[in-house]
């Protein structure tokens, strides 16, 4: 008997709360539109706030190089010093050999490089022509200008004290307003071929996106025995300025934000579930107790915050991608810890949202609810 | 009708106000904040050092060409250097220093010395004054000991490479051997830069000029400015401004992109080349356009939330009158009647709400700002009218709609409760 009128009492209360959501549609769309706004921004935020210091550490490496290393390495060296990094972080490595050439007939110092990875690691250089390939060179704006040499010109080149010069074309001309614009750039091929002697290096730089720069300067140093790295203390320490101040913005915008966000959707369900207050004066007056009452509200504001956390969480990590797409052109991390996080705060705030007024119903004698209006 | 409606029920127009102004508050805050993110972040990123050299004209090219090339004959002036504050864009320049480098004999061996301002209040031709040096211009160097101050010319500093390698210590004497005189100097402070582009020891200016001989000389100016990311017109510019058309020319001039900032720095100073620092410069752009772009998306974001949040609560409470609707089409309203009567309700308690979170979200704009930046923000005015706009089109798309739907609806079905 006892099990059966518990079971005719769950199904009734079934009933209820889907009854109560499909007829007033209209009416619980809004709550539903509601939550669903606030858990996509909830998530959505979230995400960006999360993602974006680490896409923007990407962002500052296009001030170039945070990490040198020096010492005794050569071309040799390379495999295994991208091998001591993770490749994910490195956002760029170039190799240099400089030297003491002369241009014609006069000392110039020359730096040679990958023409393609210096690109990557030093994006801020400025070229007018294009950057050289074999037998070409680029030439800094200072030294083209004391030359009075112009891209598509042809220079010689030689060793100091070799009498054997190369002639090779100005492919482009270099503008840093650092110490490049006097120097003679040229790939490192030609360098070793000029130089007679192959494979040494002076400098490897990387630019590499990572929050411990110190950790990867160390497995660099030990990756090939007499090299040393060293961050770009100038760089390292701007950047971590920068993105503290970066993040604690967005942190307190966020924080901002959803507060008030959570305080919307709550208002709103407060508006929806106060409408019924007759509704739940009625309920009460048949004779239903305060305690199914305050279940039969909780059921309906669980199903909505989970209904709700769940699209909205959704959306929300969708939308976080489409503005890192918009804002980086890269994808961000998906953190899936956010999506039960939505569901969850949404279910909290719509249930304290509509369990609130019905306590203040339930307060009054409902003779008096069903008489007001 | 009005206003008896607004008196009456105090307590749901008090939620639909306080939601206004929240969305208002919010929306205000952010928006404000967004508006200042590009001088903010500017700010921030002067920490990378400064993204203007000057030189003098002709040891510009021959000074790093031949080392021992007589670096002495070309030099800019020390008393030009207070013109720096008088150029078109005198207020972006956040900081400068002067550099006069020169190589002394110390303890038998070459040491390379540079004299520069640490932090000094100059007295400006317009009657004002300024501060200079190169202590921000570093703010990378770890310093064990002391800064030099401007007034004292009898102490020295030295690179932490040099100290280690000639055995220094803070509080030692140091006597420096230069072309003109010799000077012994306390050692106050050890730096380490983290690079080896520094110098091995660091003076004072007039230091520097009375050991090379050469009073009031500079070698080199290191200028800070707040600069607009580089577009095609500074681009071509920066190649020659002469090429430019007049009106083009005017743009370029009154816009703060570097290349004009060194145009107006060579006008004042003479016989100079102003370079942009393309490390600097260029990532300013980058990152600058990152920062604004991100918080634009999220003051969209935020703007619509706002809105939709309004919008929902709105419409809420328009539904929730039905019966109120009922009666007055029962008793004659027409259609019009009924719009124009709950629209303009909705509108003075937006319109209440909206003015108090206006000014809630200016004060919380100040908040962030000092915060994160530890500045204020400046009101923008546009704010304002955006705001009114927003709050005016969210109330009408919040109410209409459904007003329209209670107005279809027969009074009796509405007034007998279903």
């Amino acid at each position: 008997m006892a099990a059966d009128a518990k079971r005719a009492r769950r199904a009734m209360f079934t009933t209820m709360i889907v009854r109560a959501l499909s007829r007033r549609r209209s009416r619980m769309l809004v709550a539903l539109l509601a939550v669903t706004v606030g858990a996509t921004m909830l998530t959505g935020l979230s995400a960006v706030v999360l993602g974006a210091p680490s896409q923007m550490g990407r962002e500052l490496r296009s001030y170039g190089a945070n990490l040198v290393v020096s010492g005794n390495i050569s071309t040799s060296s390379l495999p295994s010093l991208d091998a001591a990094v993770a490749s994910d972080d490195v956002v760029g490595r170039a190799p240099y050999r400089y030297a003491e050439l002369k241009l014609n007939e006069q000392a110039v110092t020359a730096a040679g490089t990958d023409m393609e990875s210096v690109q990557s690691v030093r994006p801020y250089w400025q070229v007018s022509g294009s950057y050289p390939t074999s037998g070409q060179v680029l030439l800094g704006r200072d030294l083209a200008a004391t030359f009075g040499l112009k891209t598509g010109e042809t220079i010689s080149l030689a060793k100091v004290g070799a009498d054997e010069a190369a002639a090779m074309t100005v492919a482009g001309i270099l503008d840093t307003g650092g110490s490049e614009d006097s120097f003679v750039v040229l790939p490192l091929e030609d360098l070793d071929k000029l130089l007679g002697e192959e494979g040494k290096l002076d400098v490897v730089e990387y630019s590499i996106a990572t929050s411990n720069l110190d950790a990867a300067a160390a497995k660099l140093a030990q990756a090939v025995p007499g090299a040393s790295a060293d961050p770009v203390k100038r760089l390292a320490k701007s950047e971590n300025t920068v993105l503290n101040t970066l993040s604690s913005l967005l942190g307190i915008v966020a924080v901002v934000v959803l507060t008030l966000m959570l305080i919307t959707v709550a208002t709103t369900m407060l508006a929806v579930v106060t409408e019924r207050r007759s509704e739940i004066g009625l309920k009460k007056a048949i004779g239903a107790s305060h305690r199914e009452l305050l279940r039969e509200f909780l059921g309906e504001g669980v199903l909505l915050g989970i209904a709700g956390g769940v699209v909205g969480g959704i959306l929300g990590l969708g939308f976080s991608q489409l503005v890192a797409m918009q804002v980086f052109a890269r994808p961000i991390d998906v953190v899936w810890g956010l999506l039960p996080a939505s569901i969850l705060i949404s279910a909290a705030v719509t249930v304290v949202a509509s369990l609130w007024p019905v306590g203040r119903v339930l307060a009054t004698d409902p003779a008096i609810v069903l008489r007001e209006e | 009708m009005v206003f008896r409606a607004l008196t009456r029920q105090v307590g749901r127009r008090a939620l639909i106000a306080l939601t206004v102004a929240l969305g208002v508050s919010l929306s205000t805050a952010i928006l404000s904040v967004m508006w200042n993110i590009g001088d903010k972040v500017n700010e921030e990123l002067k920490a990378y050092g400064a993204n203007i050299v000057v030189r003098p004209q002709s040891s510009a090219i021959l000074s790093s060409l031949y080392e021992d090339a007589d670096t002495g004959s070309a030099t800019l002036a020390e008393e030009d250097l207070g013109k720096i504050k008088t150029i078109f864009w005198a207020f972006n320049i956040l900081d400068f220093a002067p550099f006069l480098s020169l190589d002394a004999s110390v303890a038998d061996s070459t040491a390379s010395v540079e004299g520069t301002w640490f932090n000094k209040t100059l007295d400006l031709p317009t009657g004002e004054q300024a501060q200079a040096g190169m202590k921000n211009l570093r703010s990378w160097w770890d310093v064990s000991g002391d800064w030099l101050s401007d007034c004292c010319d009898d102490k020295v500093m030295a690179s932490s490479s040099y100290a280690a390698a000639h055995g220094l210590t803070v509080g030692q004497m140091v006597t420096v051997g230069g072309p003109s005189t010799s000077k012994t100097l306390k050692l106050a402070g050890i730096y380490d830069s983290g690079d080896s582009s520094a110098s091995d020891l660091l003076v004072t200016l007039k230091t520097a000029q009375e050991l090379a001989g050469s009073p009031g000389a500079v070698s080199r100016i290191e200028v800070s400015a707040l600069t607009t990311p580089d577009n095609d017109l500074a681009r071509r510019a920066a190649k020659d401004p002469k090429l430019l058309s007049a009106a083009d020319w005017e743009t370029w001039y009154c816009t703060a992109y570097v290349s004009s900032i060194a145009y107006q720095l060579e006008e004042v100073i003479p016989e100079s080349v102003a370079r942009p620092v393309r490390q600097i410069a260029e990532s300013e752009g980058v990152v600058l356009e990152k920062t604004q772009s991100l918080m634009l998306v999220i003051a969209l974001l935020s703007l619509i939330g706002a809105a939709m949040g309004i919008a929902n609560l709105i419409t809420a409470s328009v539904m929730e009158r039905a019966a109120e609707i009922g009666l007055m089409k029962a008793i004659g309203g027409t259609s019009r009647q009924v719009v124009f009567t709950i629209l303009a309700e909705n509108l003075v308690i937006g319109a209440i709400g909206g003015l108090a979170g206006y000014f809630a979200g200016l004060g919380l704009a100040q908040v962030i700002g000092e915060a994160v930046f530890g500045t204020s923000i400046s009101i923008t005015p546009i704010v304002a009218p955006i705001m009114a706009g927003l709050v005016l089109v969210v109330i009408a798309v919040g109410s209409l709609p459904a007003i329209r739907l209670l107005l279809k609806l027969k009074p009796a079905e509405v007034l007998h409760g279903r």
